[in-house]
């Protein structure tokens, strides 16, 4: 009688701990990407002033703002419509510079928040948020002033 | 008289600018894409990245790509983190991989005729802050005033510094990768 009750308590336990086991496995596999627009902002800012963060220290901008596991900072960045287009994904891509700065803050969409260009015009001065993937720097390669890098982004006004 | 002179030097010298300018040969692309593709019996893992910038000179062949490594998109986030991660690319420390190399036949090229042209690629291919020597080959499509590239190599990652001792990763990760480029270029400026 007692021994049947240690084998229940066993078995019970037993299976509790395999089911716990295998939903945490399976809940890190299908872990959902971060949902960047849901997730509160770290910076607010113009496109100006990350790249002129960035152009005056590199490093310092990096630790700032990247981190080590791909989840970088949130940002929303104002600044002037400078170009607008769509990469090989169909997602829209929007480069806010101004005319003076060396480099810009280039802004890739979804293609749930595509839509919410609509309107959209260059010369325009608007505000976005999405996820910082790199920084802006002056490439000797490339010869070129390589702009901030945002992605996962969405439109959260027109100024 | 001194005056027409300097008028017509000044004229000649704008004219030079000018034709110079216009066949400078610069093409930049930031229409890209650059595709990470793993396959062992395992699982098939394959990341995309459309954030990469890209040169080429028309008259000297270099080329140049620069690839935020953050950019890269996995379907799965676990994966994705265990890509950023310090034991594998580290992108916090290397946010960038570059490519820089020359076209080694790019007299064989004639940007002015629609066709499409075999290019080889010499150079170097940095990852993770390590740099190996490269020799890719790949395709350069002209049609119009619109110029596309296509490559497809391997990349051995242990060449690079990155490596998985052990853990699930060191079984689920080829030790050889496939990468995939595809880029869209335009003349500087345009």
């Amino acid at each position: 009688m007692n021994k049947k009750k240690i084998f229940k308590i066993a078995g019970i336990t037993a299976i509790a701990g395999i089911l716990i086991g295998a939903s945490v496995f399976l809940y890190m596999f299908f872990m959902p990407h971060r949902d960047v627009q849901a997730t509160k902002t770290d910076f607010t800012l113009t496109s100006s002033e990350i790249v002129m963060e960035y152009l005056t220290d590199n490093n310092t901008a990096n630790e700032k703002y990247l981190a080590e596991d791909g989840e970088s900072k949130v940002l929303e960045v104002s600044g002037m419509v400078s170009k607008i287009s769509e990469d090989f994904n169909g997602q829209k891509v929007i480069l806010l510079k101004y005319p003076q700065d060396k480099a810009g803050v280039s802004a890739t969409f979804t293609p749930q928040t595509n839509n919410n260009l609509k309107g959209v015009v260059v010369g325009q001065n608007i505000t976005v948020k999405g996820v910082i993937r790199a920084g802006a720097s002056y490439d000797e390669d490339l010869e070129l002033y390589e702009n901030v890098i945002l992605d996962k982004s969405d439109l959260i006004k027109i100024n | 008289m001194k005056k027409s002179v300097l008028l017509s030097v000044a004229a000649i010298f704008f004219v030079t600018v000018a034709g110079f300018a216009q066949v400078s040969g610069k093409l930049v692309s930031t229409k890209t894409q650059v595709k990470f593709f793993s396959t062992t019996p395992a699982e098939n893992i394959e990341a995309n990245n459309t954030a990469t910038v890209s040169t080429i000179n028309t008259e000297t062949g270099d080329v140049v790509f620069s690839v935020p490594m953050q950019s890269f998109e996995f379907e799965k986030s676990l994966m994705q983190k265990h890509f950023n991660q310090d034991k594998f690319l580290d992108t916090k420390t290397h946010p960038k991989a570059k490519l820089t190399g020359k076209i080694t036949n790019i007299s064989e090229i004639n940007f002015a005729k629609d066709g499409t042209y075999n290019a080889v690629v010499e150079g170097e291919l940095t990852i993770k802050g390590k740099t190996q020597k490269i020799r890719e080959k790949g395709t350069l499509t002209v049609k119009g005033n619109a110029i596309e590239v296509n490559s497809v190599f391997d990349v051995t990652l242990a060449e690079y510094g990155v490596a998985f001792e052990d853990g699930k990763p060191s079984t689920n990760i080829a030790k050889t990768v496939e990468i995939t480029i595809k880029a869209e270029y335009e003349p500087q400026g345009a």
